[in-house]
């Protein structure tokens, strides 16, 4: 038996161009990875990992066409002229869409698809799909629409009609992206448990938990693999990995800014070396600084009292809510998917209007105010940009709504200017808005919104589904934003853009506010957080072990640093 | 908000082969289309009845009661004044009323919600992939029946992203309330351009999801749901058969007529 029948994957000198692009997407990537491996991917937007995971079932160069050189192959055979269906048994790839991977109205049928299409015996099918759905742990729900599920449910619904079909190698191209904490829980426990049964993994993902549960870690950046090694040694490289637009763990951060050696893999790992360098650790809460407590006491700029709402006549989705918003602060909405917080939301600037409660705006009821009025004050910006893109130039899909409250030419003209400075897209004016990157389509959004000038700015998820550059350019906006006067909320998932940026925290849970106060304060408090399955940063989690509450790595190192040098000073 | 009526019950109906369900419904459209008397279209009428308690469908038939009744009242008046023959009792203008005319109207109108009624019983029963398994087995092709079904679960998917987007546009001050006919279309554009390009990358993303689950694959297509042809489904066959073949028969003596008098 030759090596290379040994590999599951095999790729020699790989490079593709898409047809509509100068830059090779893939170049010269030579790559085995061997059977029952597990291989996390991590890089920024544009680095090739999507056009890699499509190269491996054939989707590119077959619905993307472009210049394909060098060899791929798998289990030994080199792919020629394959069809995606071809390798639809031997591999299967999982993208982040799951909407666009389920096509039946009921999940056996679902699950039963891909088998009939590929000619499988019924009594075999008989005998798959109830595998498959437990493997994904989806027993029980086998005469459910698949549009009835949870976001988490869907994807794991997506494995297992994947599953079905008996591919020894499986790739996923960032399969939580659009899932909430606790449906990446899950995802990343079916990855576990198929990689225990010894399927070979390919794991396109941001998330850190993918690559820590992977043998080898392959960081990309522009075309090219820029590093591929054992996960445990890569994820210590801190400021390679940010080098490459890839978070890294905070523990690495932390291990690279205090100097910890050897450097610690695990949570455990770290809190046990910082205890051991130092005889003494810090107690007790820091100063105040950025953070400021919320603003309780000021003239509330929205309010909502006492409101309840349901989409339909059985569920209510927010029970008896109340919210005071004043000028100016900075909000963090968090909890789970269908916990309240986009209806909530959706209240303050009047797009829902309350079954029972109300919400004024100034102290005015919204009830009594137009729909396009309130948006001149409270600006809403949807998750997905593509709701709203729809112009042919960036600068008209900017002008639309200023236009829309009468806005003279001359005025529009400086508030198109204005709003491009902001978001950091001048140039870009008469750009095609379809052809810009998502992260560039992401802060048009927010620039579109912007140039009605409200003095309260709400965002739904702003940074789903950017790198993690993007992240930080478009959360870093709205910190610019804020110290400019405007009022933030934004409703996310993700623990450290709320640890870095928020100032006061909203938690909630079953349509009800479970917590409301310092974002510091709600970050201190871990059994309501667990409840709303809601992870602080690990950072934070490891000040708690030390008995204080850091919101960022930089803070957590200062902190240490500072009791290393004056080990009797306490910061007040 | 769900389009789908099917309820997922236990009973002989929904154990039916799909292709006698078909066969079935079409039998009582045509039992009820020649009928044109009410009291001829009375039986059809109640057999649908019995066939919705059977199936336990009367959810979905209260579901759609606004529809029901706006169709009956709606073709009992446009029949009564629109019915050429028939003396008129009743005169104004060009409209006349007969009594002819107002049995005409009440056996349309019974006859309306029959479609109506036995159309329910078919969509409460039958899966969608049913039902494109039916219509391949009668001889349409695989992927027409596989697309009529991906339409049914991505009408939905549409609805509620084009009211996100109606959304998104409002928060923008976005009205679509003013001016005129034309002036309203253009104004439709903000919803309708990013409605279509969501439409298009979701048909993008899809085609490959298909395709990677053996879509078209070169291989001979197999069926999960193996539907035998029992003595159930016989029976029931020939008992819609029956019903309409006897209505046609009926209906070719005149028996089903209103006679313009």
């Amino acid at each position: 038996m030759s090596a290379s029948d040994t590999a599951a994957i095999r790729l020699e000198h790989l490079s593709f161009t898409y047809a509509d692009q100068a830059e090779p997407a893939l170049r010269d990537i030579s790559l085995a990875v061997g059977r029952g491996e597990m291989i996390a991917v991590m890089g920024a937007t544009g680095a090739g990992k999507t056009t890699l995971a499509k190269c491996l079932n054939r989707s590119v160069p077959a619905f993307q066409p472009g210049r394909l050189s060098g060899e791929i192959h798998i289990f030994g055979q080199q792919l020629q002229d394959e069809g995606v269906a071809d390798m639809a048994g031997i591999v299967g790839l999982v993208s982040q869409d799951f909407e666009a991977q389920l096509f039946a109205t009921n999940v056996v049928q679902e699950v039963v698809f891909g088998m009939e299409q590929l000619g499988v015996a019924p009594a075999e099918m008989k005998r798959r799909a109830p595998q498959a759905l437990a493997a994904v742990g989806l027993q029980g729900f086998e005469q459910r629409d698949p549009a009835t599920l949870s976001g988490g449910e869907k994807q794991r619904l997506a494995i297992a009609a994947t599953l079905a079909l008996q591919p020894r190698i499986f790739v996923f191209d960032e399969p939580t992206t659009d899932l909430d904490p606790l449906g990446k829980l899950e995802i990343f426990a079916v990855l576990s448990a198929l990689r225990r049964q010894g399927f070979t993994l390919i794991v396109i993902e941001h998330e850190i938990a993918a690559a820590e549960q992977a043998d080898r870690l392959i960081v990309m950046n522009a075309g090219r693999i820029v590093c591929d090694d054992s996960a445990v040694k890569v994820l210590r490289r801190a400021t390679f990995l940010q080098g490459h637009g890839v978070r890294p763990p905070d523990r690495s951060r932390i291990a690279e800014a205090l100097r910890l050696s050897p450097p610690p893999t695990t949570f455990a790992e770290t809190e046990a070396a910082i205890r051991a360098r130092r005889g003494s650790v810090p107690v007790g809460e820091p100063a105040p600084s950025r953070q400021t407590p919320c603003r309780r006491d000021e003239a509330a700029l929205i309010e909502a009292t006492d409101i309840s709402f349901g989409y339909d006549s059985a569920a209510a989705a927010l029970k008896n809510v109340s919210l005071r918003l004043a000028a100016g602060e900075f909000v963090a909405l968090i909890g789970q998917n269908g916990s309240g917080k986009t209806t909530l939301a959706k209240h303050l600037n009047g797009l829902l209007r309350p079954r029972s409660g109300r919400v004024t705006l100034s102290g005015t009821d919204l009830g009594a105010l137009t729909m396009s009025s309130v948006a001149a004050e409270i600006g809403y910006v949807f998750q997905n940009p593509d709701h709203q893109i729809f112009a042919a130039t960036v600068a008209e899909e900017i002008a639309f709504g200023p236009k829309n409250f009468g806005v003279a030419a001359g005025e529009l003209t400086e508030r198109i200017d204005d709003a491009l400075e902001a978001v950091g897209i001048r140039g870009l004016e008469d750009a095609d808005p379809f052809l810009l990157a998502k992260g560039q389509r992401q802060r048009l959004a927010v620039a579109s919104i912007l140039a009605m000038r409200p003095r309260f700015l709400i965002l739904d998820e702003p940074t789903t589904g950017l790198d993690y550059d993007e992240q930080r350019r478009m959360m870093d906006l709205l910190a610019r934003l804020h110290s400019q006067g405007m009022a933030v909320l934004i409703i996310t998932h993700s623990p450290w853009v709320v640890a870095e940026y928020a100032e006061r925290g909203v938690l909630m849970s079953g349509g009800r506010v479970l917590f409301d106060g310092s974002l510091r304060s709600l970050l201190a408090e871990e059994a309501l957080l667990a409840r709303a399955h809601f992870q602080a940063p690990e950072v934070t989690r490891l000040g708690r072990q030390f008995g204080f509450t850091p919101l960022s790595v930089e803070e957590f190192s200062r902190r240490l640093s500072a009791v290393k040098s004056s080990p009797t000073s306490r910061t007040q | 908000m769900s389009l789908f009526l099917y309820i997922d019950h236990p009973t002989a109906l929904h154990r039916l082969n799909p292709i006698v369900k078909v066969l079935g419904m079409l039998c009582f459209f045509v039992a009820a289309f020649v009928t044109q008397a009410p009291a001829a279209a009375l039986p059809v009428a109640v057999a649908m009845c019995g066939l919705i308690t059977a199936a336990r469908a009367w959810r979905n038939v209260w579901r759609l009661r606004v529809l029901f009744v706006m169709v009956f009242i709606m073709t009992f008046i446009i029949w009564t004044l629109f019915f050429r023959g028939g003396v008129p009792f009743f005169s104004w203008g060009p409209l006349h009323v007969s009594t002819a005319a107002l049995r005409f109207a009440l056996g349309m109108a019974i006859k309306l919600d029959t479609f109506l009624g036995v159309g329910i019983v078919f969509l409460s029963t039958t899966k969608i992939e049913e039902f494109a398994y039916a219509l391949t087995r009668v001889g349409m092709p695989y992927k027409l029946g596989f697309t009529m079904t991906l339409a049914f679960r991505l009408v939905p998917v549409f609805l509620d992203s084009a009211a996100t987007v109606v959304q998104a546009q409002r928060c923008r001050g976005f009205n679509f309330d003013e001016g005129n006919l034309l002036q309203r279309m253009r104004r439709y554009v903000p919803v309708i351009v990013p409605v279509f390009m969501g439409a298009l990358r979701r048909a993008d993303g899809m085609a490959m999801a298909l395709e990677a689950r053996g879509f078209q694959a070169n291989t001979q297509r197999s069926t999960f749901e193996h539907f035998t042809f029992r003595r159930s489904d016989a029976l029931a066959l020939l008992m819609a058969i029956a019903v309409a073949v006897a209505y046609v028969v009926l209906a070719s003596l005149g028996y089903t007529s209103v006679p313009a008098v």
